[in-house]
């Protein structure tokens, strides 16, 4: 028992340092608060001289970035969105806690290797082996899906029941690695066979396509291999935040796993998924250093795979070191970055709201399981 | 009916092959990084290669490759010697050869590779040294060379190198230019681990040299640590601050809310954005003001009023302020309310609560927001390319000069670094070996981190007995 006297003694000094920490708490969150809007207010102060500048030469030059922009962020979720759901819809259904736990931390490394190892493999070793090999390069992308879908039918055909579903991402490694193998031993092969010269080559004489060596292919795969495991991990809780109880529910009735996952899982995470292919199109659209590297920066807008774009955020990062202050040039790059941040700001927000009423309602749903 | 069965039994196997093939793909990006990072410091032995027409050179077999447009092959020969190369004007330091063309190879032992300072690599034979009117020719000119390669750089005897390269005239060679002396073909397995050692050794400890070809990225290492040091400085303080505003002290209504989801969406705003903000209102904004107010002796030539290292940790610790509140706020919402309420029973005032029970609790919830912000800002290079990253900084920012940590001064960076050679090189085959070993390990740094931040949490919330 501490003696009472002592602690009047030094109650006024507690009570003191008590509000004083108070006070150096509140004004430290009201820094971060007024440091977050600050970037805001600063980014639309900087771009309002855009106002002054015509409209013509604004739109002009905004126009081509956007669609870079899109064009890249199309090209990535083109390769991200079937991986990244494909794969939320097997850990989160098909595979035992067990391993959920640890192949999903696994699929997050991904997202930690930074962006500028991935453009440099992708802008510096990829770009031009794919330009010498574009035959063998497609073939990469074709084959494998179908080889998945082979090794299920000689599975099915071969091993009935015997070894465990759960354990076939393991068995697909090497088999996917083979068939890799195998496509590219075949391509050229086949190419010289069926069209009798360069792929490439034939695309640029017969076809007319130019082929830019850094171009909206390569940006796609490489952003894809970025965005991936953004798109799964929250692909992946919503499917898990599914109350078992309803999947088993439909599974009694008489569902098969395909039915359960169509009909009932599918439908209940849908507003997660959504929004998680959100927050994919939000880090697809401002990416800058992968962009940067792997695409050809040329102000180009065109719609070919083969050709590149310059995204807004690799303008921002090429352009606006170089630009005089307050000159035309800059307010309009500010102005750019305002678009950039207003657009995933918006994506954002609206991919939080919508997470967060999904899982209060499958709460309510599972019965608060 | 049936074959609509059927699609139904492989359409799961898609989504296996989904993760398979993430995982694989994540596995060929650090395999490649690692072979060839490492790889690069293994020493490659030399040929003499005599082709048809007479001529000889000697170099290193990179790979090959189909000629384009006619049957047949061709080898790619790393030959060095920028400054002797006779019938290359443009000093390039490689060479396909078509392989019908050549008439004979020989790994002759006496091959020498030099890593020299301002002309890169040189292949050829070591003809003599010459020190001090002392001339050694053959075999004991090499023993002198490891002998004095051997000593500190600044102790070197002042003697002079004879070399022959095959194809052109002997020239000499000032010996304080020669960093390191290999004669690879000769080499036992064990000296070819040990120079593969020195070779890992002198990539982390030196600064780059001929152009980013050669040496290591010493500064890139020390300007990245340096910087993330500052910016944790910066970040970690607000960032638990606003954290335990948002959880213990602030009411939990609309605002606190949005304010929530506000900082949550900031972590998905590109980085570039930042760097511009940090551009716009710190270097130019904030840096021209203490130029013009402190250092106005110096203008025009700005001080703060360009990119430094002081505005980069500041733009990156605005990056990473998400994920250090996201994480601590985590911690803290795991700490019972009992904990907290049994605190305040026994008569502690807020701060007691906090600082005695709370705080405690909380410190692996802001040790793992600490590391993931680290590895967050290490990657990033975006902002950083408009908020003071130089190519090649004369100085490093910490010196024995007051006052010893110079905030102004620009630095090198292990993700710029990267950039800047892979893309603006003078001469990008010879450097991106090199570009290799430094992505491998900046992903190295990245991923320990981010594997300990997820052990560290996974640990947490085992101890508390709460499903993962």
């Amino acid at each position: 028992m501490t003696p009472p006297q002592k602690l009047q003694g030094t109650q006024p000094l507690r009570q003191f340092q008590d509000r004083l920490a108070t006070c150096v708490i509140v004004v430290g969150a009201m820094a971060v608060l007024a440091a977050i809007l600050a970037i805001g207010v600063f980014l639309v102060w900087q771009s309002l001289p855009v106002l002054f500048i015509p409209l013509e030469t604004t739109v002009a030059k905004l126009s081509v970035l956007a669609w870079g922009t899109l064009k890249a962020a199309l090209a990535t979720l083109l390769f991200a969105i079937p991986v990244a759901l494909c794969a939320a819809v097997y850990t989160a259904l098909y595979l035992p806690a067990r391993w959920r736990s640890r192949i999903k931390p696994a699929l997050e490394m991904m997202e930690a290797v930074p962006g500028v190892v991935v453009g440099f493999i992708a802008g510096v070793i990829l770009a031009p082996w794919i330009e010498q090999h574009l035959a063998s390069a497609l073939a990469l992308l074709i084959w494998p899906p179908l080889s998945a879908l082979l090794a299920g039918l000689l599975w099915q055909t071969l091993t009935p029941h015997r070894l465990p579903f759960s354990q076939a991402w393991l068995w697909l490694i090497p088999w996917l690695l083979a068939m890799g193998w195998l496509a590219l031993w075949a391509a050229p092969l086949i190419e010289h066979q069926l069209l009798g010269d360069d792929l490439r080559r034939l695309l640029e004489t017969r076809l007319g396509v130019d082929y830019a060596t850094r171009n909206a292919l390569i940006v796609g795969m490489a952003m894809g291999f970025a965005v991936v495991p953004g798109i799964y991990a929250l692909a992946d809780d919503a499917l898990s935040e599914v109350p078992t109880s309803l999947l088993e529910g439909a599974q009694a009735l008489g569902a098969d796993r395909w039915q359960t996952l169509w009909r009932v899982a599918l439908p209940a995470a849908g507003p997660g998924i959504f929004s998680a292919v959100l927050i994919g199109a939000g880090r697809a659209v401002g990416e800058t250093m992968i962009v940067l590297m792997a695409s050809s920066n040329a102000a180009l807008t065109s719609a070919s795979p083969f050709e590149g774009m310059r995204t807004i955020a690799a303008a921002v990062a090429i352009e606006l070191p170089e630009a005089a202050p307050m000159s035309s040039t800059y307010h309009l790059l500010i102005f750019a970055a305002l678009v950039l941040f207003v657009f995933t700001f918006l994506v954002n927000t609206l991919a939080e709201v919508v997470r967060l009423r999904l899982r209060t309602r499958l709460q309510r749903r599972g019965g608060g399981a | 009916m049936s074959h609509n069965m059927a699609w139904r039994g492989l359409w799961p196997w898609l989504c296996a092959a989904s993760v398979a093939l993430s995982l694989l793909l994540l596995g060929l990006l650090l395999a490649l990084l690692l072979s060839r990072g490492l790889g690069h410091f293994w020493p490659a032995p030399l040929e003499a290669v005599t082709l048809t027409s007479g001529e000889t050179f000697a170099g290193e077999a990179i790979r090959e490759a189909k000629l384009p447009d006619q049957p047949g092959h061709e080898r790619l020969y790393f030959i060095g010697n920028r400054d002797s190369s006779e019938h290359d004007p443009h000093g390039a330091r490689f060479r396909w050869i078509n392989l019908e063309t050549i008439a004979q190879r020989d790994t002759s032992a006496r091959l020498v590779r030099l890593s020299r300072s301002p002309w890169g690599d040189f292949i050829g034979r070591l003809e003599a040294l010459e020190q001090g009117g002392q001339r050694l020719e053959g075999d004991a000119a090499w023993q002198a060379l490891s002998q004095a390669l051997a000593q500190p750089e600044n102790t070197r005897p002042d003697a002079q190198l004879m070399l022959q390269p095959l194809n052109g005239d002997a020239f000499m060679q000032p010996l304080e230019e020669v960093y390191r002396a290999s004669r690879p073909n000769a080499m036992t397995w064990l000296a070819k681990v040990r120079y593969w050692g020195t070779g890992v050794g002198q990539f982390l400890s030196q600064g780059p040299r001929a152009a980013n070809t050669g040496g290591g990225v010493w500064p890139a290492i020390f300007g990245t640590v340096v910087m993330v040091i500052v910016m944790s400085v910066i970040v970690m303080p607000f960032g638990v601050l606003a954290a335990i505003y948002l959880n213990e002290i602030a009411e939990q209504n609309r605002f606190t809310r949005l304010v929530r989801i506000g900082v949550r969406n900031l972590a998905g705003v590109p980085s570039i954005v930042y760097g511009v903000f940090g551009l716009g209102a710190f270097v130019y904004g904030i840096g021209s003001t203490l130029d013009e107010w402190f250092f106005s002796a110096r203008l025009p030539s700005p001080t703060f009023g360009t990119g430094g290292l002081l505005w980069a940790s500041l733009t990156l610790a605005l990056l990473t302020l998400p994920v250090v509140i996201v994480a601590t706020e985590e911690g803290l919402a795991r700490i019972p309310d009992a904990q907290r309420e049994g605190a305040v029973a026994l008569g502690a005032t807020r701060l007691e609560t906090l600082t005695r029970v709370v705080l405690p609790m909380a410190a692996p919830a802001m040790l793992t927001a600490l590391i993931l912000a680290v590895a967050r800002a290490a990657g990033e290079v975006a902002p950083l390319m408009l908020v003071g990253v130089a190519k090649l900084a004369p100085q490093v920012p910490i010196d024995a000069t007051f006052p010893y940590l110079h905030l102004e001064r620009k630095f090198m960076h292990l993700g710029y670094h990267i950039f800047d050679t892979a893309f603006h090189g003078d001469s990008m085959q010879a450097a991106i070996p090199l570009v290799y070993a430094t992505a491998l390990l900046l992903v190295l740094i990245v991923l320990v981190l981010n594997l300990t931040a997820i052990f560290l949490r996974h640990y947490l919330r085992r101890k508390r007995g709460q499903p993962c």
